[in-house]
């Protein structure tokens, strides 16, 4: 007989046939053709395959038996990849994964794969660093694990690939602070066929220590049996500042309302009130002061955004290819911005004879960026606050036209101290310059000797390296002579998986599948970079060109070997149950601990199908449950008491000094103690859930409560330095993050017209508390900001956000200083945990004919964030709402302390209002620019329209959309003035968030779209 | 397969050191900190020997408000990147074959010198259990006991050095050169004037102070300074011309110029009435302006108001942690307090000239002009109705560029209240008195189960201070 998928009629090879009540079976061949030998007595065929209706049918002595399987839309019979490139239905995971389509991804394209995500899985958080153009964007799956951070691990068809986010060490000027973003947004969003994210261990634990954090398991897409296709995907955009500061346009610069030209503020006299003199502007002409209102708008222009990928692909019985070619193309919002970005991939498979299948995925990337800009603070470069640190007196035109001198070619500044520099001489002379060449790809083998055995070989490479270089050009304010910056790194990743499966029906009802594998996971990372400074000529980067050049560099390597078994068993297919076992050998921790084991086991149930539940209302319900514990290793080189030459000394301000000294060279002992006998870090997650689906399929609810803890943790302790050590190897603390992921589908409206809307909604509630910290210890720093800024963790709380804050008496009153009139701060405290409370994601899809139409609304709640730049636009008297009280008497609502230590209500006024910002918005007080970090977003929207078959009918074009496709488009709701409150100062690989300091702005999109098929 | 995981040993890094590259590596740490934005300047204004110009200059708000990074990276300094490293540099030099007594003892007199020096900023401070391996949280000493450590450990390394050893640092020892005489006579030194901070609350050191005045072997000419230089090369310069290079601005010329500093009252008011020749080395007034004119610490400057002079800042200029005038002025003090020795105002007068003409020179003032100035200008103790008083302020105005040493001689220059100069509340500092000490730094007030709670206000003062 033949087996046909009913609705194309398709034939349908590798489906299970059984005589019924034996264990007697065969599979159906590549053409869906099957031939059996019905024993005595029987006389019923049971087919099954995966994602049909099991179908029976009876013999009755005919030869020839055709089916038609039809899908079975009943049951979730989604099949989503998992650890090490096993692929399993939906309905037998014990655990939650969410898989995301590539479709879902390229609906309006992201150019950082990972943003594509946000808002979309369920206990995921993306969080944007910065509108850099390439930007880096962190992912947390389910909350932070571990004091060091969480990162998540990437992986694209079975090879582990780098997500790293290496910063600038040794460079000058506090050039660290520029965005190169993450590395997995190399990835080509059009390659991508599916994401399924692994959340909790059970899911990840075949992967080990690499994956504690969660797993984004990538699958790309292949091309198909048939004819061959050639896809054309193509996207314009325009970008453009999602958030501008609102800005006062009514006073001048200068102190206390007297004007100065020495002044980049807005504490000058009222404009209005000066027009019967004039004053010198920072060209040094006489001119009757008026406000540019739009001058820090138009400094920033329409960025462009083209997006054009082309694949081809097709296939055959035997093999398949696809062959894509993607190009990014962005100018940026500011002028002498942009990122290009080139991805080629092959993936091509083959087999041969049946038994052998062999499979490649090859990509090559590659980026180069030009003006990524300088963030932060301490460098003559940071653009953010030279350009809303513009007096409202400074025509932006006028700037424009007027940066560089030219007869002397020499800067021409703002202020006559030739303080502030002029941002066009930041983007025309010292634009940033970096680029990423990257190669990764693997190689598949796959040999079945035996129908029920598989033998396969999965072995990938990770390799790129990345230039940076950073340029201040002579004539520089802060750095007159010049200097630059120049840096390599490599990074290279080896895997290789080895993994035997066997699977067998033990009788028609009991399915076994045991896996065996082997792993090896080698990393090497490698720097060099040379700081030069005081440049002869201007304009020439070479260091012999410059009198000062230090070198620095740095390499560190890392490899686990692992051994790994999984057993799966299925009953009736409703009941699953798997168990797996690791054990790895870590490079990087002592001898006698390196080795480590840790199980998994997980259970699914679908009791409407072991309870035959027939209801209309319930069409599907399962119940699920895991417990797993991984391990991991420590960073390398954690163990030896070792001395290292030094390249520079501290100084305060960026200013750090360089080594030979007088000629001399430096050494240093350790910052770390190390520790000689540390022990892997351990992590225990339990998981329960339930997958439901009612009323036809028109609900789907999943909902997961899980509860990870991550103990023995593997950290620098920050230790009290009068131990003379800045930290302490160790093993130590704990990290809970418990919570629940609710996962809504909703097909309200579903009619015979065609007309579809479904609305995709997903909630999450993450509660983290540390846990276990040694004795004595209340609290530590995970990440210093500055001025006492910090980000930690203290005992039985979520990690926090720590500064000075203002002193309240025991009501909660401010105190205020009798003298003054401002309020007096206190140092240390914490002011809100950075985590938010709950995440949601809304996106709904209409349908109707060939039209599409969606949108995705994304939520935060909860959290806080402290904005340097709203700090520094206030302090400045920059920000609108610095005008109000100006010129009246204000009195702080609060207390003075007398002498005896009682409270009396304030009634001394602040002296100015200069003083008052100036104190609330000083970088040394945190809380005054602490928000909340609540958000309510329009992530995405695309409307789109497919064309009528008949129009195309006479063309070559097989099918053609037409979209329009936004990103980012509307802040609905935050609690932050001036900025977008999605920025993290302290980048995508740091356990630090929930701080910015002039940051980048984000941007909106906007465009069209068109694909093609031929 | 074993070694095919032995791959965990640093390539870069040694697990052997010579003491000399961790002793200049301390030392480079220990004067970039003196001299950098976190140790001078917050110390400078909160002590008021220099202003800050509200915010014409520098800025409000820094004044008591010191932030905690720079307590941070202060202490950061004097107990890991320098303390530690002259900790293993003693441990290499001692368990060298043969011991290298020298190299030890001069890590010692560093270490013991910026022990004194944090704890005249923080007063009680961790010491006997710093730097042991195995003490997770040391204790926090007294302040009494870490001045008496301080002066034993220098005991220790004055008994340690050997002159005729050719075992020692000596090219990479960027101030003496590896002198062991200088070093022994910089020891006893700071072994003095830690007695002369002790002697006020602890009277019994003043036959130590009289035992050492009779002994001799201090410093005693400016050779014999403690001065460590910076260059006028890139990455090389004193911090504070760099914190100016890079942010104060620069003149028509392209000459870095000061906009941040300004001359305070508290000092300049005292020159001028002193006549004092250094005002012009001191200070710098704006082109068009006449006379030299100061501020009061957080007062508004203007286009008028005389900077701190760009001789002070400039590139190569050398952070000084000890002078001979400086051991000059402690003497006559001792000999007009009769400190250990009979009151002799008379000696005290010629050490106190002597000194002031040192002063004098070091800044650059011609010998006959010093000797001038000295001879005919400058008031004579026995010609003041306050002598101790006289050399407190003359103490005061030599330190104004030595900002931590000018606010431990301002805080023992007299019992609260009367104290050389007299300095008030800056305008925005909050109430409750002078700064006497830098609250502990947060990292290590909260991650020391033995630092001292409640944490004593930066109002309060240490052991040392009346």
């Amino acid at each position: 007989g033949k087996v046909t998928d009913r609705s194309n009629g398709d034939a349908l090879p590798g489906v299970a046939v059984l005589v019924k009540g034996t264990t007697v079976g065969t599979t159906t061949s590549v053409d869906g053709t099957y031939s059996i030998s019905l024993p005595e007595g029987s006389n019923t065929l049971v087919f099954r395959f995966i994602g049909y209706a099991v179908m029976e049918r009876n013999v009755d002595n005919a030869s020839v038996v055709n089916v038609a399987l039809g899908v079975d839309t009943k049951q979730l019979q989604e099949v989503v990849v998992t650890a090490v490139g096993i692929e399993r239905e939906t309905k037998s995971l014990g655990y939650a994964a969410t898989k995301v389509e590539g479709e879902e991804l390229t609906k309006a394209r992201e150019t950082n794969v990972v943003n594509g995500l946000a808002g979309k899985v369920s206990g995921v958080r993306i969080t944007q660093s910065s509108g850099s153009l390439g930007g880096s964007s962190k992912v947390v799956i389910r909350g932070t694990n571990g004091f060091e951070g969480s990162n998540p691990l990437f992986v694209i068809d079975g090879l582990p690939i780098s997500n790293s986010t290496p910063s600038n060490s040794n460079s000058p000027s506090g050039n660290a602070s520029v965005d190169y973003g993450n590395r997995a947004g190399d990835i080509n969003p059009d390659d991508i066929e599916s994401m399924t994210v692994l959340k909790g261990a059970a899911a990840t634990a075949l992967y080990g220590s690499r994956a504690k954090d969660g797993a984004i398991i990538i699958t790309t897409k292949r091309g198909a049996e048939g004819k061959v296709k050639v896809t054309l995907n193509s996207s314009t955009r325009f970008d453009n500042v999602l958030r501008l500061p609102d800005l006062q346009n009514e006073y001048a610069q200068g102190n206390y309302g007297q004007y100065n030209i020495r002044n980049t503020n807005g504490w000058g006299p009222k404009i209005s009130e000066v027009q019967d003199v004039t004053e010198k502007n920072f060209l040094g002409e006489d001119v009757t002061l008026q406000a540019y209102p739009d001058n820090v708008k138009d400094f920033f222009q329409t960025g462009m955004t083209y997006m054009n990928n082309l694949a081809f692909e097709g296939g055959s019985k035997e093999g398949d290819f696809r062959l894509s070619v993607g190009s990014t193309n962005q100018t940026g919002i500011i002028e002498n911005q942009s990122l290009d970005r080139y991805n080629v991939s092959l993936n091509a498979g083959r087999s041969f004879k049946d038994k052998l299948t062999v499979r490649t995925n090859i990509n090559y990337v590659q980026t180069e960026a030009e003006g990524r800009p300088v963030q932060s603070s301490n460098s003559p470069n940071i653009l953010t606050s030279a350009i809303y640190g513009l007096p409202r007196t400074v025509d932006v035109n006028q700037l424009r036209d007027n940066w560089i001198d030219p007869v002397t070619g020499e800067q021409i500044a703002l202020t006559p101290d030739k303080t502030g520099n002029n941002p066009y001489w930041i983007i025309n002379r010292n634009n940033n310059e970096s680029d990423v060449k990257r190669a990764y790809g693997n190689v598949i083998l796959s040999y079945k000797p035996l129908s029920w055995l598989t033998l396969s070989n999965n072995a990938g490479l990770d390799v790129y390296t990345e230039n940076r270089f950073n340029k201040t050009s002579k004539g520089t304010f802060g750095a007159l002579q010049g200097e630059f910056y120049k840096a390599t790194i490599q990074n290279q990743i080896f895997n290789n998986d080895f993994i035997v499966t066997a699977e067998r029906d033990i009788t028609p009802d009991f399915n076994i599948k045991a896996m065996a594998g082997h792993n090896i996971y080698a990393t090497e990372v490698s720097s060099q970079s040379v700081t030069a400074t005081n440049l002869t000529i201007d304009g020439l980067y070479d260091y012999a060109n410059a009198t000062s050049t230090v070198p620095g560099q740095g390499f560190s390597q890392r490899r686990i070997i692992g051994v790994w078994g999984d057993l799966g068993l299925s009953y009736k297919e409703y009941l699953f149950l798997n168990v797996t076992g690791r054990n790895d050998w870590s490079s990087t921790l002592p001898v006698d601990n390196r080795s480590f084991f840790y199980p998994s086991v997980s259970a699914g149930f679908v009791f409407t199908d072991a309870l035959n539940i027939q209801s209309s209302v319930l069409d599907y319900g399962k119940i699920r449950a895991s417990w797993a514990n991984v391990g991991s290793g420590a960073n390398p080189y954690s163990l030896d008491y070792v001395y290292n030459p030094a390249t520079s000394y501290f100084v305060q301000y960026s200013l750090s000094g360089t080594f030979p000294h007088g000629g001399l060279l430096g050494f240093t002992a350790p910052r770390t103690y190390p520790n000689f006998n540390l022990k892997p870090q351990n992590q225990e997650n339990i998981e329960f859930g339930a997958d439901f689906r009612f009323l036809d399929n028109r609900i789907g609810l999943g909902v997961t409560y899980y509860d990870t803890k991550t103990s023995n943790q593997i950290v620098s302790l920050d230790v009290p330095l009068s131990t003379g050590y800045f930290a302490r190897t160790v093993n130590v603390g704990a990290v809970l993050n418990k919570g629940f992921e609710v996962d809504l589908r909703l097909n309200p409206i579903r009619t015979s017209s065609g007309f579809d809307w479904t609305t995709d909604v997903n909630f999450a509630r993450n509660v983290q508390s540390v846990e276990d910290l040694p004795e004595g210890l209340e609290s530590y720093g995970l990440a210093s900001g500055w001025s006492g800024l910090q980000i930690k963790a203290e005992d039985g709380k979520s990690f926090g956000l720590y500064g000075t804050a203002w002193q309240r008496d025991p009501e909660g009153n401010f105190i205020i200083n009798a003298e003054t009139g401002l309020r007096e701060v206190e140092q240390g405290k914490r002011l809100g945990s950075i985590n938010p409370d709950w995440t949601m994601g809304v996106n709904n899809t209409f349908s109707y004919k060939g039209v599409n139409l969606g949108f995705l609304v994304d939520i935060r709640k909860g959290g806080v964030f402290y904005s340097g730049t709203v700090a520094s636009l206030r302090s400045s008297g920059l920000a609108e709402e610095t005008l109000e009280n100006r010129g009246s008497i204000f009195i702080d609502r609060g207390v003075n302390k007398t002498k005896d230590g009682d409270f009396v209500p304030n009634t001394t006024p602040v002296q100015s209002m200069q003083d008052f910002w100036g104190r609330y918005s000083a970088t040394a007080n945190t809380e005054g620019n602490v928000f909340d970090a609540s958000y309510v977003k329009l992530r995405e929207v695309r409307v789109s329209y497919i064309l009528p078959k008949a129009w195309l009918d006479k063309t070559f074009i097989g099918s053609a959309e037409l979209g329009i496709e936004g990103r980012n488009l509307w802040i609905i709701h935050s609690n932050v003035p001036h900025i977008d409150p999605e920025s993290n100062f302290f980048g995508a690989g740091s356990v630090g968030e929930g701080v910015e300091f002039n940051t980048m702005p984000t941007t909106r999109t906007l465009g069209f779209n068109l694909r093609l098929t031929l | 397969c074993e070694s095919y995981l032995d791959v965990n040993t640093a390539p870069y890094a040694s697990t052997k050191v010579e003491p000399k590259l961790l002793f200049n590596y301390a030392t480079t740490n220990w004067a970039a900190n003196r001299a950098g934005g976190d140790n001078y300047i917050s110390v400078a204004l909160a002590a008021q020997t220099i202003a800050s110009g509200g915010n014409y200059g520098w800025g409000k708000g820094d004044v008591y408000d010191i932030s905690p990074y720079s307590t941070g990276n202060t202490w950061k300094a004097y107990y890991a990147t320098a303390g530690l490293n002259l900790i293993q540099a003693i441990a290499e030099a001692e368990k060298a074959s043969p011991a290298n007594n020298n190299a030890a003892a001069q890590a010692k007199i560093e270490l013991a010198t910026m022990m004194y020096e944090a704890s005249t900023i923080w007063g009680d401070i961790p010491f006997s259990e710093s730097w042991q391996g195995d003490i997770a949280y040391p204790a926090f000493d007294s302040q009494k006991s870490v001045f008496e450590q301080v002066i034993a450990l220098l005991d220790e390394a004055i008994v340690q050095i050997d002159e005729s050893s050719p075992l020692k640092i000596s090219d990479y020892d960027l101030v003496y050169k590896g002198d062991m005489s200088k070093w022994k006579s910089f020891a006893k030194s700071i072994k003095f004037r830690t007695y002369m901070v002790m002697v006020d609350k602890d009277p019994s050191v003043a036959s130590k102070i009289g035992q050492m005045l009779t002994e001799g072997g201090m410093v005693s000419s400016s050779a014999a300074n403690f001065a460590f230089p910076f260059f006028n090369s890139p990455d090389k310069e004193n911090p504070r011309y760099k914190i100016l290079k890079r942010y104060s601005g620069v003149d028509a010329k392209g000459n870095v110029i000061n906009t941040f500093f300004f001359a305070n009252n508290n000092v300049l008011d005292y020159m001028k009435q002193l006549e004092d020749p250094r005002i012009s080395v001191y200070f710098d007034k704006p082109d068009d302006v006449t006379t030299y004119n100061g501020v009061d610490s957080e007062e508004e400057a203007d286009a008028e108001t005389a900077t701190v002079s760009m001789y002070l800042y400039r590139a190569d200029a050398p952070e000084v942690v000890f002078s001979y005038q400086e051991q000059l002025y402690l003497e006559a003090e001792a000999y007009a307090r009769g400190l250990g020795v009979g009151q002799d105002i008379a000696k005290a007068n010629e050490l106190y000239k002597k000194a002031t003409k040192e002063a004098l020179l070091f800044n650059g003032i011609g010998a006959a002009g010093a000797e001038s100035y000295v001879q005919n200008t400058l008031p004579a103790l026995t010609a003041v109705a306050n002598p101790v008083d006289q050399i407190h302020l003359m103490q005061w105005i030599d330190l104004m560029d030595r900002p931590l040493e000018a606010w431990t001689q301002w805080r023992r220059s007299g019992v609260e209240g009367s104290e050389i100069p007299n300095l008030t509340q800056p305008q925005g500092t909050p109430a409750g008195g002078l700064i006497r000490r830098w609250v502990y730094p947060p990292d290590e007030a909260t991650s020391n189960p033995n630092s001292p709670s409640p944490a004593p206000r930066f109002t309060e003062k240490t052991w040392f201070d009346l």
